[in-house]
């Protein structure tokens, strides 16, 4: 299906043209690798400090504390609380699962699984990661600038978040870097669709991609469509906050003409809804690809997977009102958007059945990665059972802005995104770096994670139905949530659970790197494009275009002799 | 110094149990238990969270099961060879739409019917001001302080016999209380959690709600959206009366009306006339 020839370029032979400004799909995804798991770390840390604060409030942070805090004794003080959780969430979005699930899978498996050379794109491709790079370094410029970095939470609502309630530059440096964050995305985005959709492997059609690629496919669909609103709405909170127009501004705040907040909440979550699938997508493509793998099993009903994942798409793009119930939005729109809401819930309920119906008579292997992709069978149900809540409008009312909210949308962006991420990254080690890591240590880091996240966003769930409410520096000066303590320290404790089982990942990944045990060229036994080429995959990745002949999913065939799979490249057989 | 910091805290880590058991005269669902509900209709509200947890509880064993039973079942050791089938077959596509349409039908559409009749004909229903027996009152949200007032003796807002408190909500229970909320500065939530409701407060908007609470006693008002460093503190005290009792608490307030709230007083003075 490929319209080009794609020649085979000499291999790079300096270090800069190899490692740094490199050309190769690969590279860059391990790029956005290195680049989302620093990140990963460093909003991890502040949630640990986040936590402190909830558990111990005024109680001076241990080892840590006094090294960051210096003027209070090591204890948080309040308006670095508002930054640590204002950048605990841009961070982990937009810096650690955006570059993880979508920068480093995107670019490492989409033109691997689809039989292509490199990405159609590949100056575009390099682009698109070292401005991402630009727009970090803005993020994290503001934490040195004097009033310190952004602290109206992830959303900057506005008037919070103009100089009426945020003085500094570090709001300013927020709003760009999320602006170049969104160009940088776009990129990738552009790069993505087109590869996927010219250079997919003669033989290959859109059925016999890979489900993870129809993931990334929809992901980059929405990607183009959306960031470039999020986009508008940060240049005009640029606009308010550097040039003095009143986009924002409102009542008592508009000194001269006027606009509305409420606008920027609409152009936000415009594009925040549909951000939640854009993040979720690609990992419900790995989770349903890794069921039926390691299931020996054809993926149950793939077509309604990938017809679910195209019906979310379109429909995660007129839901996004219930974000602003609390607004006071006219009844008749909280009923469309209630309703539009609930009927997500059909393509979700697929998932799961196809998901279950893959493991339903397979001969499981539980492997690493089938155990983190089971685990987000769990985890996903939670988040998306208790979103009904929050689509509802009355019991919004009373969860809204409650750690209710915070407890589902961590259940599912970051521990089903996570859970995808680490499957992923356990799954295509071998193609990445040509080892594989330790089975065992793998899956003492899924329970430790595993226990410490539930922990965590359960416990979540329950303050907030206490009554608890967001964002708060010492909950604890409301009478009513004294008694909700307890449950804090344990979450507090759970997340260091979690916390602690990452540094079991990384040591086992440092070490597998360093052992360097030279791994087979297909050691899960996996019939995808990728497989069928040597460990770690060479910089032309494919030496001759396969020609595609199969589904991704072929196992378990009873008219198989010696193996229980089959390469897309060999023809299926049938009785 | 750093040293010393340290043991405190090491030493707060282990005295934490001790700490926690001072309060362990709560069970585990006293403790999560959201604050007591003292208005008319927030049982509307538990009801439906309710009904959708015992939902949400009967799918979420039926993933469990799955997921479990299936990996015991079909683990490799137990079952050497996969069933080859690719889920299209005519009793799998029957299966599957039938989960969808419990999924949708028995949940989803009955909650967005119940919750959208209880919205419209309850949480949304404008108090009649000319008919009914209905307590005014105005509402401001600014950084970082809630201020309330009441229409006074000639019942009319935005007049120097206006009663105005600070962060100090009083009004009498059986009686509905109709609030319209506004902002001076940024966007903040006037959330009651004891009626279980919140309604943002927006620069340059006004919204309104109406509740009733049916308990006598002190509580507490917060602020639910993120509105700055002192967020956190931006607490209001709610004192329900019963009606003699508020009559004597209003009077007796309306006696320093006129001094707390100059309308020549530009700076100070706020208010609108009633929407």
């Amino acid at each position: 299906m490929a319209s080009f020839e794609q020649h085979i370029h000499d291999k790079p032979t300096t270090f800069i043209s190899k490692y740094i400004f490199s050309f190769d799909h690969k590279v860059i995804g391990k790029q956005y690798l290195w680049y989302g798991i620093f990140f990963l770390l460093v909003g991890g840390l502040m949630a640990l400090l986040i936590r402190w604060t909830l558990a111990f409030p005024g109680l001076p942070m241990p080892f840590v504390g006094n090294l960051l805090f210096p003027a209070t004794n090591g204890v948080v003080p309040p308006d670095s609380y508002a930054m640590l959780f204002t950048m605990h969430g841009t961070i982990m979005i937009f810096f650690a699962i955006t570059p993880i699930l979508i920068g480093a899978f995107g670019n490492f498996c989409i033109p691997l699984m689809i039989g292509a050379r490199d990405m159609v794109f590949p100056s575009l491709n390099m682009m698109s990661f070292w401005v991402a790079v630009v727009s970090g370094i803005l993020l994290l410029a503001g934490l040195i600038t004097p009033l310190g970095a952004a602290a109206g939470g992830w959303t900057s609502y506005p008037t919070l978040s103009t100089l009426l309630g945020s003085p500094g530059i570090g709001q300013t440096l927020w709003t760009m870097s999320i602006f170049v964050l969104g160009v940088s995305s776009l990129m990738g985005a552009v790069n993505y669709i087109t590869t996927i959709i010219v250079l997919r492997a003669p033989g290959m059609g859109y059925f016999d991609m890979p489900l993870t690629i129809w993931g990334v496919w929809m992901t980059s669909i929405l990607n183009a469509i959306f960031i470039p609103v999020l986009g508008a709405g940060c240049l005009l909170l640029i606009f308010d906050r550097v040039f003095g127009t009143t986009f924002f501004l409102a009542g008592a705040t508009a000194t001269q003409g006027g606009g509305d907040p409420l606008l920027f909440q609409h152009v936000f979550w415009i594009f925040g809804h549909p951000e939640v699938y854009i993040l979720i997508l690609p990992g419900w493509g790995i989770v349903s690809d890794l069921l039926s793998f390691f299931a020996r099993k054809p993926a149950f009903g793939a077509k309604a997977t990938a017809m679910c994942m195209v019906s979310i798409t379109v429909l995660s793009t007129i839901v996004y009102g219930h974000h602003m119930f609390t607004t006071q939005m006219s009844p008749l729109l909280t009923q469309t958007f209630m309703t539009l809401t609930m009927t997500i819930s059909i393509p979700s309920a697929i998932f799961f059945v196809n998901w279950l119906g893959t493991l339903w008579k397979g001969s499981i292997r539980f492997t690493s990665p089938m155990l983190f992709s089971i685990g987000v069978i769990f985890v996903f149900g939670l988040g998306g059972l208790t979103g009904l809540y929050l689509a509802t409008v009355t019991t919004d009312l009373y969860l809204h802005d409650t750690y209710f909210v915070v407890g589902h949308f961590h259940y599912t962006m970051a521990a089903s995104v996570l859970l995808a991420g680490f499957a992923g990254i356990y799954f295509w080690m071998p193609k990445m770096f040509g080892v594989l890591m330790n089975e065992f240590w793998a899956k003492v880091h899924f329970w430790g994670t595993f226990v410490g996240l539930n922990g965590v966003f359960m416990g979540m769930m329950l303050v907030g139905y206490g009554g608890m409410h967001r964002r708060l520096y010492d909950p604890f000066v409301y009478e009513f949530l004294q008694k909700l303590i307890p449950v804090n320290t344990f979450i507090t404790y759970s997340s260091l659970i979690m916390g602690g089982a990452q540094i079991i990942f990384v040591i086992n990944f440092i070490h597998s790197m360093i052992k360097n045990e030279k791994v087979s060229d297909n050691p899960w036994e996996v019939g995808t494009l990728e497989w069928t080429i040597p460990s770690p995959a060479p910089h032309y990745n494919f030496k001759e275009i396969p020609v595609v002949k199969c589904g991704p999913h072929e196992f378990g065939n009873p008219l198989l002799k010696d193996k229980d799979f089959q390469y897309q490249t060999e023809e299926l057989v049938r009785g | 110094m750093m040293r010393t910091l340290l043991y405190k805290s090491v030493f707060f880590l282990f005295t934490l149990p001790a700490f926690a058991a001072a309060k362990k005269d709560l069970s585990f669902w006293e403790m999560i238990a959201p604050p007591e509900d003292i208005s008319e209709n927030g049982h509307l509200i538990t009801w439906l969270f309710n009904y959708t947890t015992g939902a949400n509880v009967f799918f979420m064993v039926l993933v469990l099961l799955g997921i479990v039973v299936f990996s015991y079942l079909y683990s490799a050791k137990r079952h050497k060879k996969a069933y080859y089938t690719y889920g299209d077959k005519k009793a799998h596509i029957i299966f599957v739409g039938a989960c969808c349409l419990a999924v949708f039908l028995g949940i989803d559409m009955n909650i967005t019917r119940i919750s959208n009749n209880d919205y419209v004909n309850v949480f949304m229903k404008v108090p009649d001001v000319e008919k009914e027996d209905v307590l005014r009152v105005e509402v401001l949200a600014q950084q970082w302080m809630w201020k309330f007032r009441y229409a006074g003796k000639d019942n009319v807002f935005n007049t120097p016999d206006d009663v105005v408190t600070l962060n100090d909500l009083r009004v009498p229970i059986g009686k509905k209380i109709y609030f319209q909320i506004t902002s001076k500065d940024v966007i903040h939530s006037f959330y009651v959690p004891n009626a279980k409701r919140k309604v943002d407060a927006l620069p340059g908007k006004v919204t309104w709600m109406w509740t009733k609470f049916m308990k006598a006693g002190n509580w507490e008002i917060a602020c639910a959206e993120m509105c700055g460093t002192h967020h956190y503190k931006m607490q209001a005290f709610l004192t329900t009366y019963t009606q003699d009792d508020f009559n004597n608490w209003y009077d007796n307030a309306q006696k320093y009306a006129g001094l707390e709230n100059n309308p020549e007083d530009p700076t100070v003075f706020w208010g609108w006339k009633w929407y």
